[in-house]
């Protein structure tokens, strides 16, 4: 069987925010959702500063409070660990997103097709272009995907419904990594098989550093951290995203 | 005419009664504007997506996705609960003084599971889908479960069967006479006649289940209650107290609007006869004691918080107590702990005088909205466990309308229920002989 | 290519009819109630994938790229795994691009201006004819009167320019880069000082101790690099066990990365070098072999400053072999330190001089001018001096190279009045442990190639006026590479720098002044002085906005480009942009450009036409030839071009492949040490003694001081002109990249305005508090010029950060652009509080990103 795993090395990350738009593009999420979030931090005082970085995708807990909470079961576990949500069954009612103690859960507050950074109906766009919001409308998001045959990848598809890191199934169907781990330009994000004994993923789990985020909120996450440290409460964030919704 | 028995002036129909009230016009007329109101902002809602409303994503949304109507909800829940038990209690403890108030809390009850039940509605992105999914793909496991259906269904049937059972007795007696409503009297009635067997088994129905609904109460206002105690990814939520807390908060509201529509159906209906100042003293050592333990329970919780919370709960607690919420959180203390003074005052000076204890009423409600505000939003704006910089979150606009539509609503409903049908439990012969 | 069929599709939405509109009405969204579970393999849904290869259009570095299609339409672009560059990777704007490609608020057709110039433009289309005809006519009357009132300007450049240049060269016009922004202080040291066209970078794979000097490392490129490739070798090196001494006013730069940092005032890294120099010589930390062999360090100097040339042309040396004067080719051992007098005539070796000169720099004195640590001075120096192993030599693919894993990354941050000098001390600190050239060591240029500077810059020949308008061999600044900046002063008062002919006609091309450069002003007044301005770009930059008369409507990424670098230094490898889909709306490839704005012109053909010079420059000869007559095909000049590399396939081979990894490169090739000849055959100057010759005849020339003062062959310390700023202007503020950010090019992206979405000011709290200025509350920051007395000021938001030096504020570049609805209101430049010119800029440099300000809370004015 195959169990998904991420791995994230603070030690290498640049805090560059590539995974962030990967992330966007690939999965056409609208203005204002981001399914991944980079904390640049600052502790101490000049001049014992120091900064870090922190990448936060959705944790994909084995033991989610989100979908435990979840009343009509849209917000599922899978059994190679994907925490998804099937955006045709979600009611929106963001139960989700407050049990989450990781913050990674975007509701739809306004029509997504209308919220895609730019008018998009331009008529002077050439055919196969127009009428694909956005323009790099990903085909992959129209179709069911796994077992259980549900709509569960992308982005932006319906006013009122909460959206999240999906792990990129529908790459993971491809054979490819997720949108973030592939873009990474120093390669800080590590994505595999834990039931694979021969995936490199496994040796940096075992790496005597690693940590996992809120680790007393008991979630179980399925992202690991090595390098770096846990963020403590005095780590202030500096340039934060302003999302517009 | 078959009317040959006399009727005390006590049991004038409720239209004939409320005939001569104006307030009662004025109350209703102002609860339609409400309610259009609440119709206009909800349509905003429903065609501009909840981005009308205040709320924005926890973390880097930088708000709260539960508020206003989330709040509304838990203090309607509140309500409902304290309405459906006082009732309970009535029958099971067989609180005869207290009797007279008893329809008024069954309606209570009903019409804050109604409104509560739209204010979940009225929060969710997919309304519609909220109506098919909740029952079509129901998980008992979610909390949001317990919320929905059993406090929903197991409150609103309970009360609904109260007001039934009762109400088809008074409605059979009316049911006798010719009137507007008369067909709505016999309707509700249904072929229930007020005969002496009927009354015995209508009694022991109403006793046993009293003794039913007494632990599916329990249960249900204790998850309403873990819903927001058991949440680990909340911060200031994760608090053994929060089902006790909640459930005598709840009682101590529903208690002050028992008393206050009391107040207002002695007043419009000049009912000084029944509601008598010893109904409203019950009530309020009723309260008194609810409201004692209550506080008690705030101070514990403001010790623990401040002395031994995680970080992220002093962060919330220092919020609530100097930073943003600081207006709103003190006025709520103020509002529960001068009534507790007030309350205390009665208490030992034997003095419950009515106005007081609706004053007292109104600003316990107050506080317990304030109260559930502060449960529900602060912990999202102040209390994420990432460091997300602080969030925020203002009503809109939008929220306040589609809240006093509500309450229109709740208050309509009312209305119109005095209208057709007796607010005070017609007493019964012996009882009326008894009595004179 | 790949190509994929799916099948597998979905019928979005179940409901139908009314009903399905009401609910849409009412309550959109609700009707993808029912799941959509019917899996229809319909025929009509069949979609057909394809990855074809190309470039990043953004950046610097033309990251290599595949582009993800589905029926012709591109969904993703994303790293090419074979490009040494970058490995399968993007950086945020890298993949943001696409937001930009399909941009509605694209120029769609070319544009004539409709209204006066000076203000925000109006416009009406035009067919490219009309278009180009207009320009040619324009161009055509200023060329027959003298072709150099032509300017044809370029900024940040990408892939070869072969294709403009050739056009600058058909139509003999003036030509200005954007020259003094990225580092030309910078590059014209280097140039001058070992004769390589490049700043300072390490060799990242021995490496072991490396001096970040205002190194943007987690936001912008070092030398050389767009980014992502420096950070992929940082890394390396520090798994390996490399430290990290971080030289900047800010942390953020380094981020976690700093071991330790320095955070040194402003403008004040000429000091901090000095000291540096002044430790390694007191600690002996000193390659003599180098020095003596490779450098003119042994050569005399007489006391006016010049070289002791006895009779003869060449400088003498000592000869400790023969104990004799001789030319310095032919000494065996030359002397590195002595004092003596020679016929006559007092002598010091350069290094003696330099030595002496140095004396006064010590630690303590840095430590008061740089505000950093004496012990922090004296520490990195010692290491420095130790890490490098003095002696040590290593093999390299069998190669010896001596070893000195020391080094030094620096870019941009030499922008600043004393940059020049600033920068030449910096490599000499490189130069004294002889880590210029050595593994581990000390790189300038991706390979060891000797730029036509070195002599150039050594023999410039200062003229009496009048002067060209770039003043080109002027006493002002003889030092000089184009500057925009100066032709800006020049254009404004054109009798002050003894100038009579200024440029009547300007073509534009990707560059944004008014975006920018600084100072704004400056470039604002200039540009209202041209008769005719064309620009080529895909948007109305603010430059066009204002002053187009006439918009060429470029392609972003659908147009052929290159040939590219797509070395990472030690890979080498080619690539090229090919365009991922037709050109948007009505616009062209920039080539197309060039090639129809020739025809019209009438240069295209001939001997020395358009064509004639793109064949020069891509080296294309014989068959390969591009034919004299006839408008070539864009393709056909690339095919040509892969052809003439060897490539059988031609360009075919790119669309195939993306990237051609030609192998390793040999160590022979990028160490100093092992080219053949050692370092190309340049003696590298320590002394510069041309400059304190020029010095000399600018003065003869009567220029003020401002203009001479720091032509000195050894660099010396002075205060910056800007500290004569009054004392509440106590503030110095700087200015850098943003990762997400590329210029001001990527302000266009929404995407990356809503991760990186305005302007600030950075600036420590204490500092603020201190001014009442509370943390993203408005703040203005004025800023004065030392020199006129002129103050300028802009109103941003404060940003609180703990990694700023308490007497510095920062604001990034990239903002205050105002054409784009994307890029409005995002806050100003802080090239509005620049200034460009005399008290700003000396040697060479016409740009410095630094001034002092004062910062006070909006409402404070009287502050
Ligand atoms: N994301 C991104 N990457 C880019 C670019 C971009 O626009 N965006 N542009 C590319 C271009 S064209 C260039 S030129 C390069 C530039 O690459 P870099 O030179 O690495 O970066 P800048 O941001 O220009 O650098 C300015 C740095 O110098 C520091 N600094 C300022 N004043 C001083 C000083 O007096 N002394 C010292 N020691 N440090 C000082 C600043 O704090 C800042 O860290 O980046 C390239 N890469
Ligand atoms: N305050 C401050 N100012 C700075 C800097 C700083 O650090 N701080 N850095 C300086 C540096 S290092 C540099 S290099 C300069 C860069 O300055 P510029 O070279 O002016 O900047 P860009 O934004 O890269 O490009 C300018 C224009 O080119 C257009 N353009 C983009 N792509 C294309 C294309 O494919 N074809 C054509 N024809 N046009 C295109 C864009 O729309 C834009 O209007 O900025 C300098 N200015
Ligand atoms: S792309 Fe990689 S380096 Fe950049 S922020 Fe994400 S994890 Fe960090
Ligand atoms: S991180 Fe949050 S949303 Fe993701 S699985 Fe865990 S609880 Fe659920
Ligand atoms: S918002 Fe959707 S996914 Fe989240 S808990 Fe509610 S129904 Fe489930
Ligand atoms: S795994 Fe995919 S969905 Fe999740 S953050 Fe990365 S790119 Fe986004
Ligand atoms: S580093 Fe530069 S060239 Fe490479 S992807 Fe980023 S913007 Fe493009
Ligand atoms: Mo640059």
């Amino acid at each position: 069987m195959t169990r998904y795993a991420m791995v994230i090395d603070l030690d290498r990350c640049q805090g560059c925010r590539a995974c962030v738009e990967a992330c966007k593009v690939e999965n056409n999420t609208p203005q204002g959702s981001l399914w991944m979030h980079v904390f640049r931090l600052e502790e101490g005082t000049y001049p014992s500063t120091t900064m870090s970085f922190l990448p936060r995708p959705c944790q994909h807990c084995d033991n989610a409070p989100c979908v435990k909470v979840c009343p009509v079961g849209a917000r599922y576990k899978r059994e190679d660990g994907l925490v998804l949500t099937d955006f045709d069954r979600c009611i929106g009612c963001r139960y989700c997103e407050l049990a989450c103690p990781y913050g990674v859960n975007v509701f739809n507050w306004s029509d997504p097709a209308e919220h895609q950074y730019l008018d998009w109906d331009d008529p002077d766009l050439p055919d196969e272009v127009r009428g694909s919001v956005p323009p790099w409308h990903n085909p992959d998001h129209d179709v069911v995907h796994g077992d259980e045959q549900r709509r569960t990848s992308g982005g932006g598809h319906a006013k009122g419904v909460v959206e999240k890191c999906t792990f990129c199934v529908q790459r993971l169907e491809r054979g490819e990594l997720p949108a973030c781990a592939t873009t990474c330009p120093v390669n800080a994000i590590i994505f595999g098989d834990t039931d694979d004994p021969g995936d490199s993923v496994n040796a940096e789990i075992a790496r005597g550093d690693a940590f996992d985020l809120l680790p007393e909120a008991g979630t179980k996450p399925r992202v690991h951290y090595v390098g770096g440290k846990h963020p403590t409460r005095s780590a202030r964030e500096i340039e934060r995203v302003e999302v517009e919704v | 005419m078959a009317t040959t028995q006399p009727i005390h002036h006590r049991e004038l129909a409720p239209q004939e009664m409320l005939g001569r009230s104006r307030i009662w016009t004025l109350v209703m007329g102002l609860a339609v504007i409400g309610l259009v109101l609440g119709i206009v902002s909800y349509a905003r809602e429903l065609t501009g997506g909840m981005v009308v409303t205040g709320m924005r994503d926890v973390g880097i949304g930088g708000g709260a996705t539960w508020g206003l109507y989330v709040a509304f909800l838990i203090y309607m829940m509140g309500v409902s609960f304290a309405g459906i038990t006082i009732a309970a209690m009535i029958r099971l403890l067989k609180l005869e003084q207290l009797r007279p108030v008893g329809r008024i809390a069954e309606i209570l009850s009903v019409v804050a599971v109604v409104l509560g039940g739209l204010a979940i509605i009225v929060d969710l992105g997919q309304p519609l889908r909220g109506l098919v999914n909740l029952f079509r793909y129901a998980r008992p496991q979610s909390p949001f479960f317990g919320t929905f259906t059993l406090v929903l269904a197991g409150y609103g049937f309970a009360s609904l069967v109260y007001l039934y059972l009762g109400s088809r007795r008074d409605a059979a007696v009316l049911a006798e006479r010719p009137g507007r409503l008369q067909w709505l009297h016999r309707f509700v009635a249904s072929g229930y006649s007020d005969t002496p067997e009927e009354r015995e088994r209508h009694d022991r129905a109403s006793f046993w289940l009293a003794v039913g609904i007494v632990p599916l109460l329990v249960v249900a206002s204790s998850t309403l209650g873990f819903v927001f105690g058991l949440q680990i990814g909340r911060p200031g939520w994760f608090s053994a107290l929060q089902a006790p807390a909640f459930v005598t908060l709840a009682g101590v509201s529903g208690v002050g609007l028992v008393i206050v529509l009391a107040a207002l159906v002695r007043h419009a209906e000049h009912r000084s006869d029944v509601l008598t100042p010893a109904v409203f003293a019950w009530l309020g050592k009723l309260m008194l004691g609810l409201l004692f333990v209550y506080v008690y329970f705030m101070a514990v919780e403001l010790v623990t918080a401040t002395y031994a919370g995680s970080e992220a709960d002093a962060d919330i607690t220092a919020a609530l107590l100097t930073g943003t919420y600081a207006p709103i959180f003190w006025t709520s203390v103020a509002f529960l702990v001068v009534p507790l003074g007030l309350l205390v005052y009665a208490a030992l000076a034997k003095r419950w005088s009515i106005g007081m204890l609706t004053a007292v009423s109104v600003l316990v409600n107050l506080g317990a909205l304030g109260k559930r505000y502060l449960i529900v939003v602060p912990s999202q704006t102040h209390g994420t466990l990432l460091p997300y910089g602080e969030g925020s979150y203002t009503p809109a606009l939008v929220e306040y309308g589609v809240v006093l539509g509500l309450v229109a609503l709740g208050v309509l409903m009312i209305g119109a229920f005095m209208k057709a049908l007796p607010v005070i439990e017609l007493q019964r012969e012996e009882e009326v002989g008894q009595d004179a | 290519m790949r190509t994929v069929t799916r099948r597998r599709f979905v019928q979005g939405t179940a409901a139908v009819g009314g009903a399905a509109a009401t609910s849409k009405f009412l309550f959109d969204g609700f009707d993808t109630v029912a799941r959509a579970d019917e899996v229809v393999d319909a025929a009509m849904a069949q979609l057909t994938e394809d990855v074809v290869p190309t470039t990043c259009w953004v950046g610097k570095q033309d990251c290599g790229m595949l582009a993800r299609r589905v029926n012709g339409r591109v969904v993703k672009f994303e790293g090419h795994p074979a490009n040494p560059l970058n490995y399968g990777t993007l950086c945020p704007k890298g993949q943001a691009q696409i937001g930009a490609v399909y941009d509605p608020n694209r120029v769609k057709t070319p544009l004539v201006r409709t209204n006066a110039k000076g203000e925000p433009g109006t416009w009406r289309s035009a067919s490219w004819d009309e278009a180009l005809e207009l320009v040619a006519a324009e161009v055509n009357e200023t060329r027959a009167r003298n072709p150099k009132l032509v300017l044809w300007q370029k900024g940040r450049s990408k892939a070869k320019s072969f294709y403009d240049t050739a056009f600058v060269k058909a139509i003999g016009s003036s030509k200005l880069g954007h020259g003094a922004y990225c580092s030309d202080t910078g590059y014209r040291a280097l140039e001058y000082t070992i004769g390589l066209h490049g700043v300072l970078h390490p060799d990242f794979r021995y490496t072991k101790y490396l001096l970040s000097w205002g190194w943007n490392i987690t936001n912008a490129g070092g030398n050389k690099f767009c980014w992502l490739t420096w950070p992929r070798h940082l890394l390396a090196a520090r798994e390996r066990g490399m430290k990290i001494v971080h030289i900047d006013p800010r942390l953020r730069s380094a981020g976690p990365f700093a071991d330790r940092w320095l955070a040194i005032k402003p403008g004040t890294d000429l000091a901090f070098a000095l000291a540096l120099c002044h430790e390694l010589i007191a600690n002996g930390h000193i390659d003599e072999e180098y020095l003596t062999t490779y450098t003119n360090a042994p050569y005399l100097v007489e006391d006016d400053g010049m070289f002791h040339r006895g009779d003869g042309d060449e400088p003498l040396v000592l000869d400790a072999a023969t104990n004799s004067f001789v030319p310095a080719s032919q000494a065996e051992a030359p002397t590195l330190r002595a004092s003596t007098s020679h016929n006559g005539v007092a002598v010091k070796t350069a290094f003696e001089v330099f030595a002496e000169h140095v004396e006064q720099y010590t630690p303590e004195w840095a430590a008061e001018v740089c505000g950093i640590a004496t012990s922090e001075i004296r520490r990195v120096a010692r290491e420095y001096g130790e890490e490098a192993v003095i002696g040590s030599t290593i093999m390299v693919d069998g190669v010896e190279v001596p070893y000195r894993p020391v080094s030094i990354m620096a870019y941009h941050m030499v922008q600043q009045e004393l940059g020049f000098q600033a920068m030449r001390a910096m490599l000499i600190v490189s130069m004294l442990v002889g880590a210029v050239g050595a593994a581990g060591g000390q790189f300038s240029d991706k390979t060891w190639k000797i730029d036509g500077k070195y002599t150039s810059l050594d023999e410039v020949e200062i003229g009496d006026g009048p002067y060209d308008f770039t003043l080109n061999k002027s006493k002002f600044y003889p030092i000089n590479s184009g500057h925009p900046g100066l032709v800006a002063k020049v254009m404004a008062d054109p009798e002050r720098y003894d100038v009579e002919e200024l440029p009547e006609v300007a073509i534009l091309h990707m560059v944004n002044p008014l975006g920018s450069f600084a100072d704004q002003d400056a470039f604002i007044s200039t540009y209202e002085k041209f008769r005719f301005v064309a620009w080529i770009g895909p948007w109305i930059s603010e430059t066009a906005d204002y002053f187009a008369d006439v918009v060429l409507p470029s392609a972003t990424i659908e147009k052929y480009e290159g040939p590219m670098s797509a070395t990472d230094l030690y890979v080498d490898a080619k690539s090229m942009r090919l365009p991922p889909m037709e050109p948007l709306f009505e616009s062209r490839g920039e080539i197309d450009i060039y090639l129809d704005l020739a025809a019209a012109i009438g240069v295209l053909e001939g001997e020395d036409g358009y064509i004639a010079q793109v064949n020069k420059a891509l080296e294309l000869e014989g068959e390969f030839a591009l034919p004299l007559r006839g408008r070539p095909e864009v393709r056909d000049i690339f095919d040509r071009w892969a052809r003439a590399q060897g490539i059988e396939e031609g360009l075919a081979f790119f669309e195939e492949h993306g990237v051609w990894v030609k192998g390793p490169v040999k160590p022979t090739k990028f160490y100093g040490y092992a080219t053949d000849p050692v370092f190309g055959g340049v003696v590298h100057r320590l002394y510069g003694e041309s400059l304190a010759r020029y010095q000399k005849e600018m003065k003869a020339r009567g220029v003020d001081d401002l203009y001479a003062v720091d032509y000195t062959a050894l660099p010396m310390w002075r205060e910056p002109t800007m500290e004569q700023s009054p004392g509440d202007y106590d503030l110095y503020l700087i200015s850098y990249k943003l990762i997400e950010h590329k210029q001001a090019r990527t302000s266009y992206i929404p995407l990356l305005n809503e991760i990186s979405p305005g302007q600030r000011l950075d600036i420590n709290p204490a500092t603020a508090r201190a001014r009442g200025i509370t943390d993203g509350a408005e703040v203005w920051v004025e800023s004065h010029n030392a020199v006129t007395g002129e103050t300028r000021r802009v109103k941003t938001v404060a940003a609180y950060t703990e990694g700023m030096r308490p007497d510095t504020v920062g604001m990034p570049h990239h903002f205050g652009l105002w054409t784009h609805p994307a890029s409005r209101d995002r806050g100003p430049t802080p090239n509005a509080l620049y200034f460009t010119g005399e008290g700003y800029t000396v040697n060479t440099a016409d740009q410095s990103f630094h001034v002092k300000v004062r910062a006070y809370p909006e409402g404070g004015e009287s502050a």
